[in-house]
């Protein structure tokens, strides 16, 4: 096994995406940044986001996430319309994100960061109290099994790790609590060879657990050996949906080279 | 609860055997927070020990330890909050409004004392929630919300003040189980209740769901909400935490001196302010200890109650305290102390 591929993988398109984007815009403020997006992501399929800087796909990815609602549009979840009052009511449908700016609570250790909004308790008299002993093991248990091995104690402060490390422990969490659909914006960003292929590996067994899995990367020879489809926004707008076997990596990386340069004049 | 698929570890990670190591003894003492401000504390006791005969003689016991526990329930919620990453400046005025309620209400107005205590509390509470909601809604900074409100307070109080006699000679038995003395000893009821809810609180803090997300709205608000926390509702609460802890405060002040004036809180909310960070708990929120602000009160009023002692003018010792709270913040900021974990 090189590496992670999608090649003998076949996905039925004619059941129900786990989550639905209908014609979806947003605007913060009065700058309007997404334009009447469509976007599927159907059980066991990874779908590739990519454009330029400031194209809208960490826009998006908040939005499938409950972290913000789209200023227009339609959210469908399993078949069903929701509207995410907040990321814990995605969170509780199995919808887990790794975000680009927002990952990790540096003063907190690591296993308090690993099961933020997510917390174990016990019954304690009439309170319930944190579950501590048990969210130690169980955030040091998934961050081995990811293969971080720097990390020795699940009470270390985050503030104490590497960029790479937090964005790992970050990673590890989306993938330990995501049931349905794991939405990660640049997950890779700061890793090393070695962890970057571990995070491939990791999509490509969500995948075979039968999750949606969106995944925003400017690195197209990431992108492609995992995607099933890539979708290329474009000022807020979806400008080509491309199969994985139409496009080879350097016609993916012209695509969108093609489609900064078109932005610049 | 969520199922969810266990992948198993791939063969990269099963090739390294992971060290596991734990904390050794030292380790684990140093990391203590309420360490530094406890040396503190022992140096200061052990400086007015020598310096004085009657450093421990009842009357002086009486004084820090009363001085102290109002300062520490006050400090108390000011931690919270300021752990969860704001301010209230408005603390120390309604650590006198609530009482002046309570008595005007009572000995005013012919109240039953019990109802007119809740009935204040829940004034104070509700400038708590004024204070949380202007400053959620609005996303202003609480520094601007909570001076407003101390100006606010401060005038309602002058107001409420004028032409009541608010003393009451007769002590009542909501003010014995205020601020009464405890039998055959020298200390009074607030330090029962200082203890009980610093004790309280120090649990919240390390083993409850909302202490967890009070570390985690204060230390970063973008991640904790997206993970899901309600960050604006856990300030809120804590606002409404610290006024109300202010208001209690103030009325077993009330209680203990059988009075209330206008001028009751004065420089509360800074003492209480000083108290947490002298304690370790961090300016711009994510990080600190109840214990802390606890042994910080001790500290401020040792060093109050002992200045006097060595007869030194008692209102000076707030120029010391201000020396040394801005020498322990250089301190903490040199040693990197802001950022500790909660474990
Ligand atoms: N919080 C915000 N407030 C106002 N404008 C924003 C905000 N976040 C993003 N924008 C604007 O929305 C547009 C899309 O931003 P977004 O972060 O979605 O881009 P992106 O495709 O993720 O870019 P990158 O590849 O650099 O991560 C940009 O023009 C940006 O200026
Ligand atoms: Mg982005």
């Amino acid at each position: 096994m090189s590496g992670p591929t999608n090649s003998d993988h076949v996905i039925d398109r004619s059941s129900e995406p786990v989550f639905e984007l209908r014609s979806i815009s947003h605007a913060y403020g009065r700058n309007k940044v997404i334009f009447g997006v469509n976007l599927s992501v159907w059980p066991g399929e990874v779908v590739g986001l990519v454009g330029d800087n400031g194209a809208g796909k960490s826009t998006l990815l908040k939005i499938f996430a409950g972290y913000q609602p789209p200023t227009e549009g339609a959210l469908r979840f399993m078949g069903k319309d929701v509207r995410f009052a907040s990321p814990a009511e995605a969170r509780a449908v199995g919808i887990e994100a790794v975000y680009q700016d927002l990952a990790i609570v540096d003063q907190l250790s690591l296993w308090r960061n690993f099961f933020l909004g997510k917390e174990i308790v016990r019954p304690f008299g009439p309170l319930k109290v944190l579950d501590r002993q048990r969210m130690r093991s169980e955030a040091e248990a998934a961050v081995a099994a990811l293969g971080l091995t720097r990390i020795r104690s699940a009470d270390e402060t985050v503030s104490t790790l590497s960029g790479g490390e937090r964005q790992s422990v970050a990673i590890t969490r989306a993938m330990h609590f995501g049931a349905k659909l794991l939405l990660l914006d640049e997950p890779t960003a700061a890793l090393s060879v070695r962890e970057t292929r571990n995070v491939l590996h990791s999509i490509d067994r969500a995948r075979a657990h039968g999750l949606g899995v969106l995944y925003v990367d400017h690195n197209m020879s990431h992108v492609l050996p995992v995607a099933d489809r890539i979708v290329l926004l474009e000022l807020g707008r979806v400008v080509r949906v491309l199969d994985r076997d139409e496009v080879s990596i350097e016609e993916l990386q012209d695509l969108v080279a093609a489609s900064a340069k078109r932005l610049e004049s | 609860m969520d199922s969810r698929p266990n992948p198993a570890p791939s063969p990269a990670a099963a090739a390294t055997p992971r060290q596991r190591r734990r904390k050794s003894w030292a380790e684990s003492l140093l990391g203590v927070r309420e360490l530094p401000p406890g040396i503190g504390l022992v140096a200061v006791v052990l400086f007015f020990s020598l310096q004085t005969g009657n450093f421990w003689s009842p009357q002086t016991m009486t004084a820090i330890s009363t001085v102290a526990s109002t300062i520490t329930i006050v400090s108390v919620g000011v931690t919270m909050l300021m752990i969860s990453g704001e301010f209230d400046l408005s603390v120390g005025q309604n650590f006198a409004f609530t009482p002046i309620v309570w008595a005007i209400l009572f000995v005013g107005n012919d109240v039953n004392e019990w109802l007119a205590l809740v009935l204040a509390l829940a004034c104070s509470a509700g400038v708590g929630l004024v204070n949380g909601l202007v400053t959620t809604v609005f996303g202003i900074p609480s520094f601007i919300t909570t001076l407003g409100m101390f100006f606010v307070l401060e005038g309602i109080n002058n107001l409420l003040i004028s032409g009541h006699q608010l003393i009451m000679f007769d002590p009542r038995a909501s003010m014995e189980f205020l601020g009464g003395r405890i039998a055959t000893t020298p200390f009074y009821m607030p330090l029962i209740w200082m203890f009980a809810i610093a004790a309280a609180f120090a649990f919240v803090l390390a083993r409850l769901r909302y202490g967890n997300w009070t570390l985690a709205t204060g230390g970063k608000v973008g991640p904790a909400k997206a993970m899901g926390v309600p960050t604006r509702r856990v300030k809120r609460r804590n606002f409404v935490l610290c006024a109300l802890f202010a208001g209690l405060a103030g009325c077993m002040q009330f209680a203990y001196i059988k009075g209330v004036t206008q001028g009751q809180g004065q420089n509360y909310e800074l003492l209480a302010i000083t108290a947490a960070v002298l304690g370790g708990t961090s300016l711009f929120g994510g990080s600190g200890t109840i214990w802390g602000s606890v042994i910080g009160a001790f500290l401020l009023a040792t060093i109050q109650i002992g200045l006097v002692l060595i007869g030194v003018p008692g209102s000076f010792y707030v120029t010391f305290i201000g020396v040394m709270l801005v020498i322990v913040v250089i301190a903490n900021v040199r040693l990197g102390r802001f950022g500790g974990s909660q474990t």
